[in-house]
């Protein structure tokens, strides 16, 4: 029995040196990016940074200036768009007007000159991977936005493509719809088992898709990694800052010693883990990203690490937590987010607090791709 | 109030407009049916008499058939070339396009007696003035501007990515446009259709300085015999065709409902 959709092994795809320019504006500015067979790879990015343009030139409707695509080792870059074999699911879907939920699953099918039977089988088999069996007889136009959606998916998964490419399937949906959806990828993702690439703006839905997640500005790779390395130790101030929030806090190292640095902020000494910064020196200027979730307030005095006096200058409440801004002696408007529990006391506008967080819940991050030190390069590349 | 008078004043002024547009049909159907032998409105009574005297001599037939002919020729011709046209235009995202489409819908622009005396100038140095060619030919430059705006209209609605689909999914390029575009804009290629018929079917204009003794259609019919001979039939020949027009478009009315109702 064939599993369905994408059986066999799954392939994997690479990015060398891949350009494209409009102009002076470069769109996709020399991107190296390897793809794992069977891996579910995220292209995360704002808008404008360049992430749809690299689909569409994996999807072979963007025909780069310079750098190769590869399917496996072998070159396609020069390969039309019909003969790489690739799944496409659109943001608005493009289904097929004109065409039977079965007939529109069936068209990749039919262009292929399967016969009938054989082309039957498929396609009932997938409507039942995507829960669709009902359906199959309605035009395009008279389902559900998530109906659709799942068409769309069913007619990309029903010839074994050896990549599925997904721009921005979801962000059509409803906020509810969304995250059911989400799951349900995800899920289609482990049944089908074959290498999927997913385009979107939306970091959760990167987060939890994702195996690992690359992030894009201006064109340029700027970090790429599993999502829990990105949130949990990016490298970069943009990714800090685009993925998730954080404060940053300037300082200059005063003195380094067995992985420890000592910094001091706006005339604050803090002690920071160096991390992947092996070879900084003593009189450098460093930047900190603090999670606003990592910060704590300090009760009666006592607590681990560094510690911060501030007064507070707002406080929102956001559900499950707080929201407070504070100004402190090392930045103006230091975000902190408290959890409410039972016990927590409701700061107030203008109260003094103390506030701690321990040396390893920052992270020191360079401000662009070239201030990364090579070590910690090598290791975004892998 | 004055919203209110303002709303009907321009319903009055339609429904004006649109007896004003048909008011002929509404004098040449009773012509048609008068029983005297000149041009007249029937005071006595009804009669088939000048119907009977066209299907008694051959002399309608032929005119008949040669519209019949030449406007079924254009429509296959203007529709394949508009449509062909349109496409291109819709999927070649070129600044190029615009100017090419200008000159496509020229004949629309340029008086109908301009072009006349340009086609007739060519068509006589081409060897093919009053030939059937030429006035299939001629009808088309006419008749093409139609489907290139009908089929036009209804890609403009479609998703672009239509075709990327389509050819992510492994089709070709023609395959594409055979399978997936075309059908998409079938309500516009019948459109186009139905208006290059039309366009040819009462065209008089052009077939007067591109025909001579040859070739012969109805509108070029009725207009001699208006001048020769005043007579009846020439409105009952004119009230069929009307009623040839309107059966062509009713066609495509109901072809347009029936797909419109969901199954």
């Amino acid at each position: 029995m064939r599993k369905a959709g994408m059986s066999g092994a799954a392939h994997g795809l690479a990015l060398s040196g891949l350009t494209k320019r409009y102009g002076a504006v470069a769109a996709i500015d020399g991107i190296d990016l390897e793809v794992k067979p069977g891996e579910f790879l995220t292209v995360l990015g704002p808008s404008g940074s360049g992430k749809s343009s690299v689909l569409m030139a994996i999807a072979g409707f963007l025909r780069p200036d310079a750098g190769e695509i590869l399917l496996d080792d072998r070159p396609i870059t020069n390969l039309p768009a019909e003969a790489r074999n690739f799944g496409l699911v659109f943001q608005g879907y493009a289904l097929f007007p004109h065409l039977s939920v079965a007939d529109n699953i069936a068209f990749p099918l039919k262009v292929r000159g399967i016969a009938r039977g054989v082309r039957e089988a498929r396609v009932n088999e997938v409507l039942r991977l995507v829960r669709l069996e009902g359906v199959a007889a309605r035009k395009p136009q008279e389902l559900s936005g998530g109906q659709q959606q799942r068409v769309a998916l069913a007619r990309a998964l029903v010839f074994d493509p050896a990549v599925l490419l997904l721009d921005e399937p979801l962000s059509a949906l409803d906020k509810k719809l969304r995250a059911e959806l989400q799951i349900e990828l995800r899920d289609l993702h482990r049944r089908v088992g074959g290498t999927f690439i997913n385009v979107t703006h939306d970091q959760e839905e990167a987060i939890t898709l994702s195996d690992r997640i690359a992030i894009l500005r201006n064109g340029r790779l700027i970090e790429i990694g599993r999502p829990i390395d990105l949130y949990e130790r990016p490298k970069t101030r943009f990714v800090a800052d685009f993925l998730g929030r954080s404060n940053f806090l300037e300082g200059t190292v005063a003195s380094l010693a067995e992985g420890m640095a000592v910094i001091i902020a706006r005339g604050v000494m803090l002690r920071q883990a160096v991390g992947d910064w092996q070879d900084l020196r003593p009189g450098e200027p460093v930047l900190v990203a603090l999670r606003p979730n990592k910060i704590e307030i300090a009760c009666d005095g006592r607590g681990e690490g560094n510690r911060l006096h501030g007064e507070v200058r707002s406080v929102l409440y956001v559900g499950s937590y707080l929201e407070l801004v504070l100004r402190t002696e090392i930045h103006e408007a230091l975000l902190m987010t408290v959890p409410i529990t039972p016990a927590l006391r409701h700061p107030r506008e203008g109260e003094r607090l103390t506030m701690s967080f321990a040396s390893d819940a920052g992270v020191i991050v360079g401000e662009d791709r070239a201030d990364l030190p090579s070590i910690a390069l090598a290791r975004t590349l892998d | 109030m004055s919203a209110r008078l303002l709303a009907s004043l321009v319903k009055v002024i339609a429904w004006a407009m649109l007896l004003f547009l048909t008011l002929p049909v509404f004098i040449v159907v009773p012509v048609s049916l008068t029983p005297q032998s000149w041009l007249s409105l029937p005071t006595t009574g009804l009669s088939l008499r000048h119907y009977a005297a066209i299907a008694a001599t051959t002399e309608w037939l032929e005119p008949f058939e040669t519209s019949f002919l030449v406007a079924g020729l254009v429509t296959c011709l203007a529709t394949a070339l508009g449509s062909a046209a349109a496409i291109a235009a819709w999927r070649l995202a070129h600044p190029l396009v615009r100017w090419l489409s200008g000159v496509i819908l020229l004949p629309l622009i340029v008086p109908p007696v301009v072009s006349a005396l340009a086609l007739y100038r060519v068509w006589v140095d081409l060897g093919i003035f009053d030939t059937l060619l030429g006035t299939v030919l001629a009808h088309t430059i006419i008749a093409t501007p139609f489907v290139f705006t009908t089929v036009g209209a209804s890609l403009a609605s479609l998703d672009p990515r239509i075709e990327q689909a389509s050819r992510s999914l492994g089709a070709s390029v023609m395959t594409t446009v055979v399978r997936v575009i075309v059908p998409c804009v079938r309500p516009g290629i019948l459109a186009g259709a139905v208006f290059a018929f039309i366009a040819s079917w009462d065209e008089v204009v052009i077939t007067l300085f591109v025909t001579s003794r040859h070739v012969f259609t109805l509108p070029r019919k009725i207009f001699q015999d208006l001048r020769d001979t005043i007579d009846p039939t020439v409105a009952a020949v004119s009230s069929i065709l009307v009623v040839v027009t309107l059966l062509v478009a009713l066609l495509l009315f109901f072809t347009e409902e029936r797909r419109k109702v969901p199954g």
